[in-house]
């Protein structure tokens, strides 16, 4: 039982990191109908970042975050700016210029993943952050990392939330994601509330990576992986439902948990598909999904 | 107060408007009369700036405002009201008003706003907190001519506000829109509904081809049968129309 407990815990907090960088993944195609596929790289930035900033300055682990994501999120605006707006004037989605977004993502994850390999080489560096002892609950033990997982992840989600209800920018991001042309006719700088909406998916990324790096080595190459489940997290909870996404990183995190505890540690990174394929055969558009898409 | 001068625009190489002049005065109700297809849409895109005029000029309150930002154009006080159907489904009534004078810093102003809005449409004070997905039509006509008045603009640019609506409703948002209006709004009121605009117009422009057919005075257009026939282009709706005209 104690076993269980222990996969469980592990699970929901690795979930916690697959929900935000999924969260990053929904939040910028249910705005701008871009399928990014360079957010694992983005990923990789924020956690190289925070590894680069920490040698430097030394800051304390909720500042470096911060610092991180804001630094990524602007690298984002950028990569925005220069590559995707050129695109996404053509449509996106499905339309046939969605296409070309799709291949304009793996190219800029290429050329990021070979930038970041000039810069800090191909070797795995430690984010070297120290919480002192794990808790002891019971029988139980519990590493701080997780516990800082659990908590920088819940207070990003709900600050996403409460910035998307409760403000004048996030009322206007909401327009802009539900119809560009409408939220013009309102006085809205359109292209502004585009790069605010591109730079908090990638912020939200940067503060994954800078929350694993304590836990798994950070690497040119750790994008990758991450971004294969957090697309499955993605769609498991329904493409372009914020919720959703956190829901399914959190089922995509424990599957893999149990899956690598019970069945087998090598297939690690199979199980997340097995959901994948399970929750898409019950329910195409996802847990939360649904099939008339109702965006903002 | 608006001046459009031999404007030309479309949508990738096809061509919807050759060159369409019109002039709306300050103060003035001026009506767009046209069919399905004539190039209304396209004209108001064209000047709230969401469609980039090829030729031609579109002036302000005197200044030139073609090739503008629509956000720009917003500020400077010309405001396009979109259809009822375009109100955001998934936000409430207020948080749809509270966008439409997004353009306003000044949280007085739009608290003030927000009141006189409340006043003209007392329903939506009622469903203040309900999605606008709930609306009726009327109410959501309602909304977005709200959401068009709450950054305080010289002038709207009405599109088809009787659009899907019953005819007591229409009538009922005529009447404010003629309020509206007397409180010193100027207006552009594009229409299918010819016989209500040219009463409630002072002067009015049938639009066809992309080209201005006819102008004049509202009274006199009203029983020209020119118009209708413009407007309609010689339908079998056209002769039922003309049939009860002439009884």
């Amino acid at each position: 039982m104690e076993y269980f407990t222990d996969l469980v815990i592990v699970g929901l907090s690795l979930g916690m990191v697959y929900g935000l960088v999924a969260l990053g993944i929904s939040f910028i195609y249910s705005g701008l109908d871009i399928v990014h596929f360079a957010h694992g790289e983005i990923y990789m930035l924020g956690a190289f970042i925070g590894v680069t900033v920490l040698k430097y300055t030394g800051l304390s682990y909720p500042l470096l975050i911060l610092v991180s994501m804001v630094l990524t999120g602007l690298i984002g605006v950028a990569i925005e700016r220069l590559f995707y707006r050129r695109l996404t004037r053509q449509g996106g989605g499905i339309s046939f210029a969605g296409m070309g977004i799709i291949i304009a993502g793996f190219g800029i994850s290429m050329v990021l993943q070979n930038i970041a390999f000039l810069i800090w080489s191909a070797r795995a560096v430690p984010l070297p952050v120290s919480f002192g002892m794990p808790i002891e609950l019971g029988n139980i033990t519990l590493p701080k990392s997780y516990l800082w997982i659990v908590g920088i992840t819940l207070i990003l989600m709900l600050g996403l939330h409460q910035f998307l209800r409760r403000t004048r920018l996030g009322l206007a991001v909401r327009a802009v994601a539900y119809n560009k042309d409408i939220a013009y006719l309102m006085g809205i700088n359109v292209p502004l509330m585009i790069s605010v909406l591109f730079g908090i998916g990638c912020a939200l990324a940067a503060a994954a990576g800078v929350l694993i790096g304590p836990i798994n080595y950070v690497e040119v190459l750790m994008g990758t992986g991450i971004l294969i489940k957090a697309f499955a997290a993605a769609v498991v909870g329904g493409f372009g439902n914020l919720p959703g996404a956190v829901l399914g990183g959190l089922l995509v995190g424990v599957t893999e948990s149990l899956g690598a505890g019970y069945l087998s540690g090598n297939y690690k990174d199979i199980y997340a598909f097995f959901l994948l394929i399970a929750v898409l055969m019950v329910r195409p558009s996802g847990i939360l999904g649904v099939n008339i898409r109702v965006k903002a | 107060m608006l001046e459009l001068d031999k404007i030309e625009a479309g949508y990738g190489s096809v061509q919807i408007l050759n060159g369409v002049s019109l002039k709306v005065a300050r103060g003035q109700i001026v009506a767009l009369l046209g069919g399905n297809g004539t190039g209304k849409s396209t004209l108001l895109k064209t000047i709230s700036g969401l469609v980039k005029p090829w030729r031609g000029s579109v002036r302000f309150d005197g200044e030139p405002i073609d090739g503008l930002r629509p956000d720009r154009i917003v500020r400077r006080g010309l405001v396009q009201v979109t259809q009822g159907k375009e109100a955001y489904p998934a936000m409430t009534v207020e948080e749809n008003l509270r966008l439409g004078g997004f353009a306003r810093n000044d949280r007085a102003a739009l608290k003030r706003m927000l009141e006189r809005v409340y006043e003209y449409f007392p329903a939506l004070r009622e469903r203040r907190h309900q999605h606008a997905a709930v609306l009726s039509g009327g109410q959501l006509q309602m909304l977005c001519i709200g959401r068009g008045l709450m950054s305080e603009p010289k002038m709207m640019l009405l599109d088809e506000p009787s659009a899907a609506l019953a005819p007591q409703v229409v009538l009922d948002i005529f009447r404010i829109i003629a309020r509206i209006c007397r409180e010193g709004m100027t207006l552009l009121l594009v229409e299918q509904n010819v016989r209500m605009a040219l009463l409630l117009a002072q002067y009015a422009y049938v639009i066809r081809d992309g080209v201005i057919h006819i102008e004049g005075p509202a009274e006199s257009l009203i029983d020209d049968d020119n118009v209708r026939l413009s407007y309609l282009g010689g339908t079998v709706a056209d002769r039922g129309e003309s049939l009860t005209a002439h009884r």
